[in-house]
């Protein structure tokens, strides 16, 4: 390190670094910090299966969900159903028909950052928020995105104030 | 003391100890968002004078943005 060479005797390296702090919900200063991350509003409750499982297993717990993320150990996202998937052949296994590597956002970035994102590629479904690891953190939909800015936009630019 | 460390409580008590914590990240993710009470000095620019600021004496803790 190159601290060493310019006389520091004890350097330490925080080696996870700035993305798993903020993913522990630590103190964080800047001046995105006043912004919404999605990392904050993020749902982690969206299904998840296994590389192996069957299409008719995965289905029976997706719900009113139009996507499931296929996982490894501790949630690391090696793919993706969409709809077009999951009402694809029942016998068929999550590993056969997934999205291999799915575009995946940080923590983070900001709300307006991410639908910013979207709209320039036309995303309309979910986007997938993990780790600098690959670790799941939970989706957030276009939909909840616009909504959520739209919500906080009226504070912003109300007269008066 | 390690010359690495993994966890934020690991971190946290460095920084009681007063370590004192530098982000090697380029000064616009700096701005953007850092840790509480860190000082910026982007690695290309980690030089003699960089680092004026910095006492030799005490440890020093730095960061970048994930394990890549």
């Amino acid at each position: 390190m190159r601290l060493e060479t310019l006389g520091f005797t004890n350097v330490i390296d925080y080696v996870p670094g700035k993305l798993s702090w903020f993913e522990e919900n630590q103190p964080r200063e800047g001046k995105a910090t006043d912004e919404t991350w999605i990392g904050d509003v993020a749902d982690a409750d969206v299904p998840t299966c296994g590389l192996r499982e069957r299409l008719g297993d995965v289905r029976g717990r997706t719900a009113d969900w139009d996507t499931c993320v296929v996982v490894g150990p501790e949630r690391v996202v090696l793919g993706l159903l969409r709809k077009a998937e999951l009402e694809g052949d029942p016998n068929a296994t999550a590993e056969q028909v997934m999205r291999s590597g799915p575009k995946t956002f940080r923590p983070n970035v900001t709300l307006e950052e991410l639908l910013k994102s979207m709209r320039d590629h036309d995303i309309q479904t979910n986007s997938l928020v993990t780790t600098g690891d690959g670790k799941l953190l939970g989706v957030i939909s276009r939909a909840d995105a616009e909504a959520t800015l739209a919500h906080e936009a009226p504070a912003e630019t109300a007269p008066g104030i | 003391m390690p010359s690495q460390v993994f966890s934020v409580s690991e971190v946290k008590q460095l920084l009681a100890q007063g370590a004192q914590l530098v982000d090697v990240l380029g000064a616009d993710e700096f701005e953007r968002d850092h840790l509480p009470g860190a000082i910026n000095i982007p690695l290309k620019q980690l030089d003699g004078g960089a680092v004026a600021d910095l006492d030799r004496k005490r440890p020093v803790l730095v960061y970048c943005n994930d394990f890549g």
